[in-house]
């Protein structure tokens, strides 16, 4: 198929770039508008690229006194979730998806390894977490937030890594087994003939192999968890506040979104997922296919 | 899925510790299993109960001790016309974004076939719309399609009067930004797959058909097309899945407004449970839902071990 004419490439080429612009066009204007001053925020015609950037966005995300000087000079008010500043968000977040990336990583590789290896609970033992996957997290909130408010668990930061920890564990178990089973079980066996215990063949043996997979798993679920959105609405009350949350809070009561403020808190709150996502691009599609497709 | 090529564990009775090995496989899996039982199994029996009640929390009774009203949640759903619109919305939009979707990763795929000197940022650029948090992708999205959005502004431009229509508070239209951010989102993720998949195709059988003659378009229907269809198969129902579950860019874009024009299914429950606060009501909903998933998956589970 290399001696197309040159202008089907031409046309090729074009459509490339087209879906190229498409691609990019939404974030540009996230981009764009983090950088607008109030009064071009919502104008007609809109502005696509302004002539006058400011930080004051920036500013007020992360400057309660920036907040404060912002709705006097609009006569407006912040929304008293976000009058504060953006750090405690950031800072939650941070806390909250750490520690469930590394709760599902860990509980995660000790059972893939329990699965591959003993083949526990037979053939249709990992499908059961795969269902964790296929309900909508909406059906089990109602009792969640039931259970929550019995055990004290709700607005905390336990509850949140709990429920994240769950939902993810689907993601850990399958990717990191399809890792497991690319690695030769006469490796393990080469370690138990020197006298060493089938596990302690997997620690030493095994799991420096997999130390790129599990590294990349990790990633990938730490990406769900910083941008999960329905767990974080209905299982706090304002102790507890992700990012994402706090990207949907920049309602003013008076001058409704505050699209300015939002896409500033936007774009700073979604650089670190794409980071993660480009340095794990090689992985993206086995995480997301829970293994089933390898590049 | 790959297969377990494994021979059977490797145990070995009376080796040390290894005689417990029954139990220390079972340990390994439970810190998992347990905390999945905590989150989902509960949970579920909770809704069992809660399902059978008329439980709402402004009325100051704890969910144990609500009254029963047995299986009157269920009749009233039946006759919910808000519910069955939803569930139905939810099921079109599943249609349309994934056939959508595997329509225009293929045609992107098949543009990506041979190798050029900016391929790889071209693939860079193109997948970045799924590296985004989904609320940012909808609030981009909310500006897009907003009265005085780029969109109407382009559209003005066409036609040359100003054009401002509300896409966002339209009952038949606000659907299509919902659906539009969608795809917008997830298509990159079904090209990677099916560019993953165009790969991965052993080579001969295409060179084959080009020495032997065969158009482009026969090439790929006839040849390429049929070796896809298991990545195309795992795709599909990877993104049905999720499309289903669909709820960031609808809280985002609309919360189901105008007067539930727009809900989907979690949409739906949000709104019941959080909005309304009739949670044994909601409970009753989210139990019909699991029940159809649950039986889906295993009707699935089948299907998916078999093709290894």
């Amino acid at each position: 198929m290399n001696e197309n004419p040159l202008w089907v490439t031409f046309l090729k080429r074009t459509a490339v770039v087209v879906a190229m612009i498409i691609a990019f066009f939404p974030i540009y204007w996230l981009i764009a508008t983090s950088f607008k001053p109030y009064d071009q925020w919502a104008s007609w015609p809109p502005v696509w690229l302004t002539d006058a950037p400011t930080l004051q966005n920036y500013r007020i995300v992360f400057f309660p006194e920036a907040a404060r000087e912002f709705a006097t000079a609009q006569q407006g008010s912040l929304d008293y979730k976000v009058s504060g500043s953006a750090w405690k968000a950031f800072q939650d977040s941070a806390i909250i998806s750490t520690f469930a990336t590394l709760f599902s990583v860990m509980f995660g590789t000790l059972a893939a390894y329990s699965i591959v290896r003993f083949r526990t609970g037979g053939e249709n033992y990992p499908f059961q977490f795969l269902t964790v996957r296929m309900m909508p997290p909406i059906a089990v909130v109602v009792p969640i937030v039931a259970l929550f408010s019995i055990l004290r668990l709700s607005d905390t930061y336990f509850g949140l890594i709990l429920a994240y920890t769950a939902f993810t564990l689907p993601f850990s178990i399958w990717m990191i087994r399809s890792f497991i089973e690319e690695v030769p079980l006469e490796l393990e066996g080469a370690a138990m003939v020197h006298g060493m215990s089938q596990f302690r063949a997997f620690l030493t043996v095994t799991l420096p192999l997999i130390k790129g997979g599990v590294l990349a798993t990790a990633l990938f679920i730490f990406i769900l968890n910083w941008s999960e959105f329905l767990f974080a609405l209905v299982l706090t009350a304002g102790n507890v506040i992700t990012v994402t949350l706090q990207v949907a809070n920049y309602v003013s009561a008076s001058s409704g979104k505050l699209y300015g403020v939002q896409a500033a808190m936007g774009t700073i709150s979604t650089l670190p997922v794409i980071l993660f996502g480009y340095v794990i691009q090689r992985h993206l599609v086995r995480g997301l296919t829970f293994g089933a497709i390898k590049r | 899925m790959t297969t377990q090529d494994v021979d059977g564990p490797l145990t070995s009775a009376g080796r040390g510790w290894s005689r417990y090995l029954p139990r220390f496989n079972i340990m390994l899996v439970l810190p998992a299993q347990l905390t999945m039982m905590a989150v989902v199994i509960v949970p579920t029996l909770i809704i069992l109960w809660l399902a059978i009640t008329d439980w709402q929390p402004t009325q100051a009774i704890a969910w144990f001790k609500a009254e029963p009203i047995w299986f009157w949640n269920f009749y009233d759903l039946w006759y919910d016309s808000r519910f069955t619109n939803a569930v139905l919305r939810t099921l079109f939009v599943v249609a349309v974004c994934v056939s959508v979707e595997l329509g225009l990763a293929l045609g992107l795929a098949l543009l990506f076939l041979d190798e050029w000197p900016w391929r790889r940022v071209a693939v860079s650029v193109i997948i970045l719309p799924m590296m985004i948090i989904p609320v940012d992708a909808a609030n981009a999205f909310f500006m897009l399609f907003n009265e005085r959005g780029p969109l109407n502004h382009l559209i003005s431009l066409v036609i040359g009067v100003p054009y401002e229509f509300s896409w966002l508070s339209h009952p038949t239209w606000a659907m299509a930004p919902i659906m539009l951010a969608e795809i917008w989102q997830w298509t990159p993720l079904m090209f990677l797959l099916v560019l993953t998949g165009l790969m991965n195709l052993p080579q001969n059988q295409v060179r084959a058909a080009i020495v032997l003659g065969a158009s482009p378009a026969r090439i790929f229907f006839k040849i390429m097309l049929p070796l896809l269809l298991p990545v195309i198969s795992i795709a599909l129902l990877i993104r049905s899945i999720e499309t289903f579950k669909i709820f960031d860019p609808v809280y985002i874009l609309t919360r189901g407004q105008p007067g539930g024009a727009t809900e989907t299914i979690s949409m739906f429950m949000y709104n019941g449970a959080f909005v309304y606060f009739r949670m044994g009501y909601i409970a009753a909903a989210a139990l019909l839902v699991l029940v159809v998933v649950i039986s889906i998956c295993l009707a699935l589970a089948r299907p998916m071990k078999r093709h290894g």
